[in-house]
C-alpha cells in the first residue's frame, strides 16, 4: 500500500481509531516527581537491590494524580517490589528504567512470616506470587512515558541461582503453570485504562493483562478506545542476548510471557491497541474470552517472534467484534537461540477446546503480512484435545482479507488450519478474500467441520480446502487483485555480544 | 468394502489381531482371542433417532447409523491400525448401563458412517459404564460423533485415550477448598463412590475458570469414606511427570494407610515412590502385595512433605 499511511485501513481507522493520546503535564508538586536512586549501564545492568523504591513509589501513587519517575544525574533506575495504583498515572521518563525486584519474598501472597510458593521450583501454583504492578480499579489509570519497565525474568533470583523463566521452563514438560509475577495486571473495576509509549522488557510471566471497560458501562455501540487504549508500546522479551550469568536468552526460554492479553482477568471492551511493537516468548496479543471481550480494534502493529495474534484459548465468555488491520508478523526479526520450537513462530490463531469454548463472532483480519511463520492461519477447536467438557467452541463469522504469508527462500512455509468442532458446531462462515500463503501445498491445508467462502480476491490454496463436512463456496475470482505487498520494518532486537555471529 | 458395510453385520469374533498394536502398549492386555457372543444389525429406526434432535425438531444429518446389538457385540469392534493410524467408527450407546455398571443387552448404538482416526479399545481401563477409544493426535471422538461424551484424554505418544459414553459420563468429583485434614500444599476433593469402586478426581472435574494446565493430572491421598458410604474425600496435588521407566502407580486401595494424610502406591519395579513422585516421602519399607490392577507389587503408604518452603 505504497503511499497510504494507513496501509489500507483508512475506512476502519476512520471508524475505530481515536486520536493519539498525549502525555500528561509534569506534576507541579515536586513530591510527585521521584528522582532515580539507582544506576545501571549497558555493561552492568543488574541494579543493586539493597534499598528498594517500593515504599516511595507506592506512597506517591497513593496521593498524586500523576507520578513521574525521572533520572537524577547518573542515576537512571528504580528498583521496586509490588506496586499498586488506582485511578492515577505512572509516568516513566525517557532514559529511566523501573526494575521489578528479583527477590521472590517481595511477591509472597502469604501473610508475613508464612512460607510462600512464590519463587519455589517445581510448585505448580499459578497464584503463588503477587503482580509487579497492580491496577486496582479507578477511572482512567495510565502507565505512560518513554522509559522502560523491566521484569528481569531471565536474571537469577535473589538468594537463588535460577531465574523466573527457569522456574517456568522446569514445568513445561507437564504443561504446568508457575506462579511468577505478572508485570502489569488490571483487576475488575478499571475503566478507561491507557498505556502509552512505554517499553516493557523481560516480564517473569504475562506482560499485561487488561480488564477495562468504558466508564459508562459496556454498550453495543461504544466509543472506540473508551474501554482502554494501548498505543505506541514496545515489548521486547528477552531484551538481552545473554543474562548476567552468561546464559543465552531466547524467546523460547521466556515461557508464558504473553505480550498483551485483553480479557485475561475479567471483562474487556471497547479497546484499541495501535502502533505497538511486540516480540516475546508467547502470544503477542491474545484476546482472552473467559469473561467476555467485545469491540476491540487492533491496528498498525508490528510483531516479531511470538505465538501470534491470537484469540483464546478461553472463549467461553464470548468474543464478539475484533477487527485487526495493518499487522506484520516477522519470525525472522531476530535469532531465537537453542530450543526454539515451531510454536514460537505463529501467525493468526483462533484457538479453543471443549473445556473452555464459546461463541467467537464478528472477527475481521485485514491487511496482515507474515514472514516465515509456522501457522499462517490456525482455526482450531482442539487446542488441547485432552481436555474434556461441554463448553464447545462455536466459531462463527471469521473474515480474512488481504492476507499474505511470505517465506525466505521457501524454507519455512506456513500452514493453514480451518477446523470447526463437529457437524453440530461447524466453524464459519470463514471468508477468505485475497489470501495468499506463498509456496503452500496441499499437505499444508487442513479443514474439517467448516464453511468456507473464497473470493473475490484470489485464495492461493482454495483448491486444497477439503475435509470432513467442509463446504467451500467459491465466488467469481477477480484475478486483477494482486497479493498485498509486504514490507517488514526492522524491529527492536537484542544485540549480540562481541564475537557472536547473527 | 466400506467400514459401515463391513460392520453391518459386525462379526461376533472381532478382529482382535487388529488391536494388537494398542494391546502391546498395555501390560494388562492379552492376545488371546476372546470369544464374543451376539451380533449387530443396522436398524433404520435407530438411525432416524440417532440423527434426530433432542427437542423433536427436524432430523439433522449427523452422519450416523443406528445399530442394535445383542450379547457383547459392538459395531465398532472392527477397528484397524494402518501405518499407525487408527481406522474405526465411533459408537454411542443409547441405553444406560445397569445400576451395577454392567452394559445393557441388547444395546442400541449410534455410530459414525465414515471411518475416523479413532479405534475402539476394549482393554483400556475406564470407569464402569464407559468404554474407550484411542485417537490419533488432536482428534476427539465427540467431533465425529456428536452423540457421545468423552472424558479427559490421556496421551500415549501419538495417540490419546478417551473413556466415553453415549448416555452421559458418571458423576464427577468436586473440588473442596479448605477441606479439614489436608496439609498445606494439598487441595481437598470429594468424589462419588460407584458400587465399591473409588472414583479419583480428574482435571475434567475442574470448573472452566480453573486452569487445566495447572492440575489436569492429580495425585490423591487414600480416601476417607463419608459416613453415608456414598462419597470419598481426598487430599490431592498436581505432581510433576513421572520419570521414564517409573513403575510406581497411585493405588487408593493400599490397606493400613491413613486416610487423607497418606498416599498409597503400588510399585512393580525396584524404585520407591519417593523417586517417582517428589515430594512424597515413604517412612516405611514397602510390603509385598497386589496392585489394584491385580499385579504383584510392592505397596507403600507415603506422606506428602511440603519441603518447598
Amino acid at each position: 500500500m505504497a503511499g497510504d499511511p494507513t496501509n489500507g485501513c483508512a475506512d476502519l481507522d476512520a471508524k475505530y481509531l481515536p486520536p493519539e493520546p498525549t502525555l500528561p503535564q509534569t506534576p507541579t508538586d515536586p513530591t510527585c516527581v521521584l528522582q532515580a536512586t539507582h544506576q545501571t549501564t549497558d555493561s552492568n545492568w543488574l541494579p543493586d537491590e539493597t534499598n528498594l523504591d517500593t515504599s516511595a513509589i507506592n506512597m506517591a501513587l497513593g496521593r498524586c494524580p500523576v507520578v513521574k519517575l525521572v533520572a537524577n544525574g547518573t542515576n537512571n533506575a528504580f528498583v521496586s517490589g509490588p506496586i499498586s495504583m488506582a485511578g492515577v498515572t505512572l509516568w516513566i521518563d525517557a532514559g529511566v528504567t523501573l526494575y521489578a525486584s528479583r527477590d521472590p519474598n517481595q511477591y509472597s501472597n502469604e501473610p508475613a512470616g508464612t512460607p510462600s510458593d512464590c519463587g519455589q521450583p517445581g510448585v505448580n501454583d499459578s497464584a503463588a506470587c503477587k503482580n509487579f504492578i497492580s491496577v486496582n480499579g479507578g477511572a482512567s489509570p495510565a502507565i505512560v512515558g518513554d522509559g522502560i519497565i523491566d521484569g528481569q525474568g531471565g536474571e537469577p533470583l535473589i538468594g537463588h541461582d535460577y531465574s523466573w523463566w527457569q522456574l517456568s521452563s522446569a514445568l513445561a514438560m507437564i504443561d504446568g503453570s508457575i506462579g511468577n509475577p505478572t508485570l502489569i495486571n488490571l483487576s475488575s473495576g478499571v475503566t478507561g485504562f491507557l498505556m502509552y509509549r512505554i517499553t516493557l522488557h523481560n516480564s517473569p510471566k504475562f506482560h499485561v493483562k487488561i480488564t477495562s471497560t468504558p466508564a459508562g458501562g459496556v454498550t453495543a455501540a461504544c466509543t472506540p478506545g473508551a474501554g482502554f487504549i494501548v498505543w505506541g508500546v514496545t515489548i521486547l522479551t528477552p531484551s538481552r542476548w545473554l543474562n548476567s550469568q552468561g546464559l543465552l536468552m531466547s524467546p523460547h526460554l521466556s515461557r508464558n510471557t504473553d505480550g498483551i492479553d485483553p480479557g485475561e482477568t475479567s471483562f474487556a471492551a471497547c479497546g484499541v491497541l495501535a502502533h505497538n511493537t511486540i516480540s516475546t516468548g508467547d502470544d503477542h496479543i491474545a484476546i482472552k474470552g473467559g469473561h467476555g471481550v467485545s469491540n476491540i480494534y487492533v491496528a498498525h502493529n508490528h510483531f516479531g517472534t511470538g505465538h501470534g495474534m491470537s484469540i483464546g484459548s478461553e472463549t467461553y465468555g464470548g468474543v464478539n467484534g475484533l477487527t485487526v488491520c495493518d499487522l506484520t508478523i516477522d519470525a525472522d526479526s531476530r535469532p531465537v537461540g537453542q530450543g526454539a520450537s515451531p510454536g514460537d513462530f505463529n501467525g493468526i490463531r483462533v484457538k479453543s477446546d471443549s473445556s473452555r469454548g464459546g461463541l467467537v463472532d464478528n472477527v475481521v483480519f485485514r491487511n496482515v503480512c507474515m514472514r516465515d511463520v509456522n501457522n499462517a492461519i490456525l482455526i482450531s477447536t482442539a487446542y488441547n484435545p485432552l481436555f474434556s467438557g461441554t463448553l464447545i467452541p462455536n466459531f462463527k463469522s471469521l473474515s480474512f482479507k488481504d492476507i499474505h504469508g511470505v517465506t525466505c527462500m521457501a524454507k519455512q512455509v506456513g500452514v493453514v488450519t480451518l477446523n470447526g468442532f463437529s457437524v453440530l458446531y461447524p466453524a464459519g462462515p470463514i471468508t477468505l478474500d485475497n489470501v495468499i500463503v506463498d509456496n503452500l501445498g496441499p499437505l499444508g491445508v487442513e479443514a474439517q467441520f467448516s464453511s468456507v467462502v473464497t473470493g473475490p480476491g484470489p485464495v492461493g490454496f482454495s483448491g486444497y480446502i477439503a475435509g470432513q463436512d467442509v463446504t467451500v463456496t467459491q465466488l467469481p475470482v477477480d484475478n486483477s487483485v494482486a497479493p498485498i505487498n509486504c514490507v517488514f520494518p526492522t524491529l527492536p532486537a537484542p544485540q549480540p555480544p562481541a564475537g557472536w555471529l547473527r | 468394502m466400506t467400514a459401515s458395510k463391513a460392520l453391518m453385520t459386525a462379526s461376533t469374533n472381532a478382529r482382535r489381531t487388529a488391536l494388537l498394536v494398542p494391546c502391546l502398549l498395555l501390560a494388562a492386555c492379552t492376545t488371546t482371542t476372546e470369544k464374543q457372543d451376539g451380533i449387530c444389525t443396522a436398524d433404520p429406526t435407530i438411525t432416524t433417532d440417532c440423527n434426530g434432535t433432542a427437542d423433536g425438531g427436524a432430523p439433522q444429518n449427523l452422519g450416523l447409523t443406528g445399530y442394535s446389538c445383542t450379547g457383547t457385540a459392538r459395531p465398532d469392534q472392527g477397528a484397524v491400525y494402518i501405518e499407525g493410524v487408527p481406522q474405526g467408527i465411533i459408537c454411542a450407546n443409547q441405553i444406560p448401563p445397569t445400576d451395577g455398571g454392567a452394559p445393557a443387552s441388547p444395546q442400541n448404538y449410534c455410530c459414525t458412517n465414515a471411518t475416523t482416526p479413532c479405534a475402539y479399545d476394549p482393554v483400556a481401563a475406564c470407569d464402569p459404564g464407559t468404554y474407550a477409544y484411542q485417537c490419533l493426535d488432536i482428534n476427539r471422538p465427540e467431533s465425529y460423533n456428536p452423540t457421545i461424551r468423552c472424558g479427559q484424554g490421556v496421551r500415549a505418544t501419538n495417540y490419546v485415550d478417551y473413556c466415553c459414553s453415549g448416555t452421559g459420563l458418571p458423576a464427577g468429583c468436586g473440588e473442596q477448598d479448605g477441606l479439614a485434614g489436608c496439609v498445606p500444599g494439598l487441595v481437598g476433593w470429594q468424589c462419588p463412590i460407584t458400587g465399591t469402586q473409588h472414583t479419583l478426581p480428574k482435571g475434567q472435574d475442574l470448573m472452566s475458570n480453573k486452569s487445566r494446565a495447572d492440575q489436569y493430572y492429580l495425585l490423591c491421598s487414600i480416601p476417607q469414606v463419608a459416613p453415608s458410604g456414598k462419597v470419598d474425600t481426598f487430599c490431592c496435588y498436581p505432581p510433576a511427570s513421572v520419570p521414564p521407566g517409573g513403575s510406581c502407580i497411585e493405588d487408593v486401595y493400599v490397606s493400613n494407610c491413613n486416610p487423607l494424610t497418606q498416599f498409597g502406591f503400588a510399585c512393580t519395579g525396584p524404585e520407591t515412590p519417593e523417586a517417582d513422585y517428589p515430594p512424597i516421602v515413604c517412612p516405611n519399607p514397602g510390603t509385598r502385595g497386589t496392585s489394584m490392577e491385580g499385579y504383584p507389587a510392592t505397596l507403600y503408604c507415603c506422606n506428602f512433605v511440603n519441603d518447598s518452603h
